[in-house]
């Protein structure tokens, strides 16, 4: 299971602090979306917690191991990442790509094995994804390409997914059904899920916790319903924020002054 | 709108087309010449070497197929297959289309040592055992400066590495044409070699290029798997698992050093190592596990029968290698690449 401690996390480009001090833990099989404006740091705060960025100071680690000890192969077999802006290497089948989030197992020099292609095929059919098997990648939709994108994460047979703004682009019917389709998971495989989200509506209703970033800093870390309903949410967007109950669901609702 | 990636079947007929023209390069380059020795007399002697019947050539027709043409064949083999698979390595792991195996400044460096040689013949170091050794000391050294430059720091990207093979290059090539400049009397010479030639082949170039050429082509084509990772760039390649810059140290590392041995036995011959990755990524798809392993075959047949072309048009003079390379690859590539949708890295 992977639970994530982040311990004093500062990411820097240059001499600039991206994300300074950061602290937390997410416990395994939990939902924890980051929140806040552009610029906040969200995204390295993300791709930190993959091991893409190396931290200035401070730790990242993953079910007790740290994450900058870990050789490109283990992490990938700890943690999968789907990233906000994709490559699409036109010329690949579907099928291949999704593949790719085997190479970890199987390795550079050996093919995949029987395993290999079983996991494949049943991430295939999870996905709904089985149609497109044989289909180049650029051919795809929007929709049905961010599904491929998590269906190499999945292949990774990890326990632990980080996404960053995973449903841009999509309509509302394929953010929702991307979004319940890695809820079913965490609830059903125990999977653990950070995430950064614009969306706070949908932030709200699928993180059982939101950790609210500005400026590289967390600001408020709290369950979903109290952090959408803050002061300090407003205030990080500088703009007024209403959260509308419908039917049971927070709705937050930027107004005009 | 593209249609489906090519299916294994197809790259399977691609594959055993290729290996059937190898087999006519293989035959051709022992065949045809100005001496008019039948194919069936050079099949027999060469089945009477590997100890089954008896030659029925004559020693003069025995010396011109096994001493003249057999080791220019086999050394345009190796050239071929090497500056090919080597062009579809870099290809792949600079996500490049026109990164070909002197991009990293094989080619000024080997350009640099050789001139350098053939312009100081009489000072001691002129000899023609000089020119090769040089040039190989020179695309060596090229590549490592290169390196040292844009490719040392984990971080930096394939962008610095590129660039700095162009700073590189265009320092030595200045160098190079200013050595050649001070020297006229052998700027024939010079401009021979920089143009590529297998008329100096003998079975001693053969056995000094092969041991390099072995390694650095498997190593090449064993990259393939990383090389099909790493399309998707490199800091989603790492995040799948993939040591983004060890694969980069040791793929340009075998690229090099095969390519600075080709280029120090039969010069600068251009053309191969861009345009036939490029044919066969057109006729199987974009995964480098087969780009990779069918250049080699692609690219040693595709040099041989060059070869056989550039030495036969005129004869007895010679077209250089480079200009039938191109001649003949452009129309070839322009040809395929009508036929199919346009292509990407």
């Amino acid at each position: 299971m992977s639970r994530v401690e982040l311990v004093e996390l500062t990411v820097q480009a240059g001499r600039k602090a991206l994300v300074s001090e950061v602290s937390m833990v997410i416990e395994a099989g939990t939902w924890c979306t980051v929140v806040g404006p552009n610029g906040a740091g969200k995204t390295t705060l993300v791709e930190a917690v993959a091991g893409l960025r190396r931290p200035a100071h401070g730790t990242v680690s993953i079910g007790g191991t740290l994450v900058a000890a870990m050789s490109d192969r283990d992490r990938a077999r700890t943690v999968a990442i789907v990233p906000q802006h994709p490559v699409v290497p036109s010329g690949m089948t579907v099928y291949d790509y999704v593949a790719l989030g085997r190479t970890a197992h199987h390795g550079l020099f050996r093919a995949a094995g029987a395993n290999d292609r079983r996991i494949v095929e049943s991430v295939l059919e999870r996905l709904s994804l089985g149609e497109f098997r044989d289909r180049d990648v650029v051919t795809l939709s929007g929709g049905e390409r961010q599904r491929m994108v998590l269906g190499r994460a999945f292949a990774q047979s990890t326990t632990l997914i980080v996404l960053d703004e995973p449903i841009t682009g999509l309509d509302l019917r394929h953010q929702m059904e991307l979004l319940e389709l890695l809820k079913t998971e965490v609830a059903d495989c125990g999977l653990t899920v950070v995430a950064t989200l614009h969306d706070l509506t949908l932030a709200g209703q699928f993180a059982d916790r939101l950790v609210l970033l500005d400026r590289g800093e967390v600001v408020l870390d709290g369950p979903a319903g109290v952090v959408v309903r803050s002061a300090e949410l407003a205030s990080c967007y500088g703009m007024n924020l209403r959260v509308v109950d419908v039917d049971g669901a927070d709705v937050v609702v930027p107004v005009r002054h | 709108m593209p249609g489906n990636p090519p299916t294994a079947r197809r790259t399977g007929v691609v594959a055993a087309l290729c290996v059937l023209g190898l087999g006519v390069a293989v035959v051709v380059g022992l065949v045809v010449g100005p001496t008019s020795i039948g194919t069936w007399r050079v099949v027999g002697s060469a089945l009477a070497h590997a100890g089954l019947g008896h030659s029925t050539l004559t020693p003069l027709q025995s010396t011109i197929v096994w001493q003249l043409r057999a080791p220019r064949m086999v050394l345009g083999l190796l050239a071929g297959s090497m500056l090919a698979v080597a062009g579809g390595t870099y290809q792949g792991v600079f996500r490049n289309p026109l990164a070909d195996p002197y991009l990293l400044g094989v080619a000024a460096g080997a350009g640099l040592g050789a001139t350098f040689a053939i312009v100081n013949v009489g000072n001691g170091v002129g000899t023609p055992s000089w020119t090769p050794l040089l040039a190989f000391v020179g695309a060596m050294a090229a590549v490592i400066v290169t390196w040292l430059i844009g490719g040392r720091r984990a971080r930096s990207g394939a962008a610095t590495l590129i660039l700095a093979g162009v700073a590189v290059s265009s320092l030595l090539t200045s160098a190079q044409t200013f050595l050649q400049q001070q020297s006229t009397g052998s700027i024939a010479r010079v401009y021979i070699w920089l143009l590529g030639s297998l008329a100096s082949a003998s079975w001693h170039s053969v056995w000094l290029v092969l041991p390099y050429v072995a390694v650095c082509a498997v190593v090449c084509v064993a990259a393939g798997r990383a090389l099909d990772v790493m399309s998707v760039g490199e800091e989603e390649s790492r995040s799948l698992g993939v040591p983004v810059s060890r694969v980069r140290l040791v793929v340009v590392a075998a690229s090099s050093l095969g390519t600075a041995a080709v280029v120090s036995a039969v010069g600068l011959i251009g053309f191969v190592g861009i345009i036939v990755p490029h044919i066969v990524r057109l006729l199987v798809g974009t995964s480098y596990r087969r780009i990779l392993p069918i250049s080699v075959v692609f690219g040693a047949a595709f040099l041989v029968l060059a070869d056989t072309v550039a030495r036969t048009v005129l004869a007895p003079s010679e077209l250089p290698l480079g200009v039938v390379t191109a001649l003949v690859g452009a129309p070839v590539f322009v040809l395929i690449l009508s036929l199919r949708r346009p292509v990407e890295v």
